[in-house]
């Protein structure tokens, strides 16, 4: 099977590389047409992903790699290449199609926003580096536009840079990012010391971890697994360096649905699955990865629980999602992780569409302020329903395979981690069912006025909704537990998916009664919604303040680095700065004398000449006595 | 150090000549008004032009007594004529500059004393000649006739410079 | 007999000096280069008599110092007092053109 399109799977980011550069070039003269410019670029990447993940539907396709001698060092030898394969092909189709559709959405979302060519450059820029994130056949390529990524989600967090909390929400997304961009650089120079060649693409560290193991000793593997562990852990808003996730929801909300949702974020279970040989040879490290995103899925889940900001519950829900895929990856199952982010792809950016959606109708994120918006916002109420029914894991929903799958590696792995993550299957259908409940159902809360006139948004944002509902609906069906097709295609079916009736039944009962609870607490009513509150109301503080990690974290690390700043300030004032002025001073008052010496009265001129030529004669004549 | 010195008629009359000469520029010097510090110094010129006919330069010691205690004084007090002097001495003082000027002096002074004191000239090999204004004379029209044109050109153009000077800013004013 | 001549010139000179440094008014400053270049003169007419070869070019030299210095004084005086029309003043510090 030849690979036609494959070999030039450097248009799929070229187009809207391009479409950003034009954005970029002629700016604000375009407005309206620089959004229909960036939204065609991206139809293109699609069009092109789909041709290329077609071609390698058929049996037995070939990797492809591509690219070019980067930079000639000595020995070392940097490839700037591509790599299609079918996990490429995979992440190139779900990448392109919900930027597509993100872009059509902002059509009608951003329509009033004057630097609306500035958002939809971004966007490109994003899409672009996203894509080369994916397509990247070596790690040098895959940090470049990692750190490129980083930057657009920095630059879409504080588009709205004039509010004070964008400001902050994008410096913060910027820095906690940050330290697991280090950890990742660090592992990717450890890597280049330590490999054979010091080659960095991933078919030589598949070579040298999975066939050839024993070449780097475990120890320094571990290392490695744990470093790049990092960076996925600051990229994909696990715990501990989660806390810029919900922060990042300041951001326009296509930009949340894009990045803080389907891509970007889940670049890092991507880093991880596709070094997945490296923590294969570092059982240490992959049992890190299980714990991390386990206990993520059910940390994130209770503070969903309590927030009452319809896109930082969505935020919350996010990060408890990429913790089950997490999960899998450290169960050992990239299959059902890659799976799961498949399938999270869509439903979650549905859902984050959806409440946008909302949020233009009703201009405000408290769901305590919404309630009975169904009957005003049809298709948009029955879209979120199918994300929500589909992220709690109600079969037949995409949610419930993809859940289910990872459950079932869980269960192979640890009966624990199944437990907790049968638990956070439970908390996610509680808190999608509040959602639901209070947003759509019920009675209006809040501005009346605004209520009234809250009306459906325009085709060019619910034709998006619609398109990604279906395909919430039947996304799962790529893999099931009678069919593992997803699985062969993407590891060559090298690994045979095996039902777990156990993990079914557990999962669907969890989700179920979640959902029930919900019903009955929040649109019933037939439960105190303040049962629990006012039983433990510590309890729920707790998870209504985060956990206090934000403040843990800034008594630890932001205080003392701003004393630190401090000190350095200080001693930047005082001491580098007192030289400099002791430098100008001395300066000064030489000139203060040079200017009394050049008062214009002759006689100091004079006197000047005298003395200088008194000290000139003792100076010559002393050289004779020396 | 050697101050060979022969207490002959020529040393005192050399000693009182330079004692009148250094007292009348000290007081020069000293003096506030300006009228006193011209005497002064004419007293000194007078006392120069002693210490020149001591050298055997009478027609130079007549010119000094001519040129200096005549012409150059009296330009002098016209000058002082023609401008105001009120508040003599009465400025505040500027204590830097004059003791700086006075140690710069010294120095040069020391400097000058000990280059005097350490040459050790040889004694004069022959005598000047007796008839001193006709030997000058016969030079200034032989030896040095270009450079005496030059400079009773350089006097005309000074004499010249000085009127005009003085009168255009007459007109001006 | 030389070394005391000169160091007497040296004496006026330096007396000289100073009182070009440090005086005031401009008349006595201009007396007191007249003073130094009499302690120059000195200087020559002492080397004419007491010098290695004794000759008259020394006490020629001493008067076409003379005449600059008359000149001198002459241009000195009118410069002096154009310059006291202008600034109604004959104070050495206040001409401080030069600065500007």
């Amino acid at each position: 099977m030849a690979t036609v399109f494959s070999q030039y799977a450097w248009l799929v980011p070229a187009f809207p590389l391009a479409a950003f550069a034009i954005l970029t070039a002629l700016g604000r003269s375009l407005s309206r047409t620089g959004a229909w410019i960036a939204t065609v670029a991206s139809l293109a990447s699609f069009v092109y992903s789909v041709m290329i993940a077609a071609e390698r539907l058929a049996k037995n396709a070939e990797d492809y790699i591509g690219g070019f001698a980067w930079l000639r060092a000595g020995s070392v030898n940097l490839t700037a290449g591509y790599e299609v394969t079918n996990l490429t092909a995979l992440m190139l189709v779900v990448v392109t199609l919900v930027a597509l559709l993100v872009n059509l959405y902002s059509l009608g979302y951003m329509k009033d926003d004057e630097r609306i060519s500035t958002f939809f450059s971004y966007v490109a820029l994003f899409t672009a580096s996203m894509l080369g994130l994916v397509l990247a056949d070596n790690l040098m390529i895959l940090y470049v536009c990692w750190e490129l990524v980083g930057v657009c989600s920095f630059l879409l967090i504080g588009f709205w840079y004039r509010k004070p909390e964008a400001r902050a929400a994008a410096k913060k997304a910027f820095i906690v990012t940050r330290i697991g961009d280090l950890g990742l650089l660090i592992a990717i120079l450890l890597l280049f010391w330590y490999m054979p060649g010091h080659a960095l693409d991933f078919a030589s560290l598949h070579n040298v971890f999975y066939a050839q193991s024993g070449i780097i000793s475990t120890s320094i593997t571990t290392l490695i697994a744990l470093l790049i562990f990092l960076g996925a852990v600051g990229k994909s808003g696990q715990f501990p360096l989660h806390v810029w996730l919900p922060d990042a929801m300041e951001g326009p909300t296509p930009i949340s649905a894009l990045i803080h949702a389907a891509t970007m974020v889940a670049a890092g279970v991507f880093l991880v699955v596709r070094t997945f040989d490296i923590f294969a040879a570092a059982p240490a490290a992959l049992d890190t990865v299980a714990v991390v995103g386990a206990f993520t899925a059910i940390f994130a889940a209770t503070i969903g629980l309590a927030q009452n900001d319809i896109k930082r519950i969505l935020a919350y829900s996010t990060v408890s999602q990429l913790g089950y895929m997490m999960l899998a990856v450290g169960a050992g199952s990239t299959t059902s992780a890659m799976f799961h982010l498949f399938t999270h792809a869509f439903f979650k950016a549905l859902l984050f569409l959806g409440a946008g959606s909302v949020i233009h109708a009703v201009h405000t994120q408290d769901i305590r302020e919404m309630g009975g918006l169904g009957s005003r916002m049809k298709i948009t109420a029955w879209t979120f329903g199918i994300g929500a029914l589909a992220l709690s894991g109600i079969p037949p929903f995409s949610g419930f395979w993809s859940k289910d799958a990872v459950l079932t590696a869980a269960l192979d792995d640890n009966p624990w981690l199944f437990a907790v993550g049968v638990v956070a299957a439970f908390l996610t259908a509680l808190y999608m069912a509040r959602l639901f409940f209070l947003v759509f159902a019920g009675k209006p809360r809040g501005d009346a006025g605004a209520h009234a006139r809250a009306k459906e948004s325009p085709a060019v944002m619910t034709a998006p909704l619609i398109v990604l509902a279906a395909l919430a609906v039947v996304a799962g069906f790529v893999q099931t537990p009678f069919s593992g097709w997803l699985g062969s295609w993407l590891t060559g079916g090298a690994e045979e998916e095996h039902a777990s009736g156990l993990a079914i039944v557990a999962s669907v009962a969890a989700s179920l009664l979640g959902l029930y609870l919900g019903w009955l607490i929040y649109s019933k009513g037939a439960v105190r919604r303040d049962a629990v509150s006012s039983r433990f109301p510590r309890l729920v503080r707790l998870a209504e303040r985060k956990y206090y990690i934000d403040e843990l974290y800034d008594a630890l690390f932001v205080k003392s680095l701003r004393g630190l700043g401090k000190a350095l300030s200080a001693f930047d004032d005082v001491v580098v700065d007192g030289a400099v002025r002791l430098a100008g001073r001395s300066a000064l008052a030489l000139g203060r004398l040079n200017t009394r010496l050049q008062n214009g009265q002759i006689q100091t001129y004079g006197l000047a000449a005298l003395v200088a030529a008194v000290v000139l004669v003792l100076a010559i004549a002393g050289r004779r006595f020396w | 150090m050697n101050f060979n010195i022969d207490f002959t008629g020529e040393f005192f009359a050399f000693f009182l000549l330079a004692v009148c000469a250094i007292v009348g520029a000290v007081l020069a010097i000293n003096f506030e008004k300006v009228v006193h510090t011209t005497l002064s110094l004419a007293f000194t010129f007078v006392s120069l032009a002693g210490l020149y006919v001591l050298l055997e330069a009478e027609f130079v010691a007549f010119v000094q007594v001519l040129l200096y205690v005549g012409a150059v004084t009296i330009l002098m007090i016209f000058g002082i004529m023609m401008t105001k002097h009120q508040g003599e001495g009465k400025e505040p003082g500027r204590p830097l500059l004059e003791a700086l000027a006075a140690i710069g002096c010294l120095c040069l002074f020391g400097i000058l004393f000990y280059a005097i004191r350490s040459a050790g000239f040889p004694a004069p090999a022959a005598d000047l000649p007796e008839d001193n204004t006709l030997s000058i004379g016969k030079l200034l029209y032989s030896a040095y006739a270009i450079p005496f044109e030059l400079v009773s050109v350089l006097l005309t153009v000074a004499f010249i410079g000085a009127v005009a000077l003085a009168k255009r800013e007459e007109e001006d004013s | 007999m030389l070394g005391s001549y000169l160091t007497l010139a040296a004496v006026l000179f330096c007396i000289g000096l100073y009182g070009v440094l440090v005086k005031r008014n401009a008349i006595i400053v201009l007396l007191s280069i007249e003073l130094m270049l009499n302690a120059v003169n000195l200087n020559l007419i002492a080397f004419s008599k007491y010098g290695v070869v004794p000759s008259l070019t020394g006490q020629v030299f001493s008067l076409f110092t003379m005449t600059v210095a008359a000149a001198e004084a002459a241009v000195g005086i009118a410069v002096l007092i154009a310059l006291y029309r202008n600034r109604a003043t004959v104070n050495v510090d206040e001409y401080d053109e030069l600065r500007r």
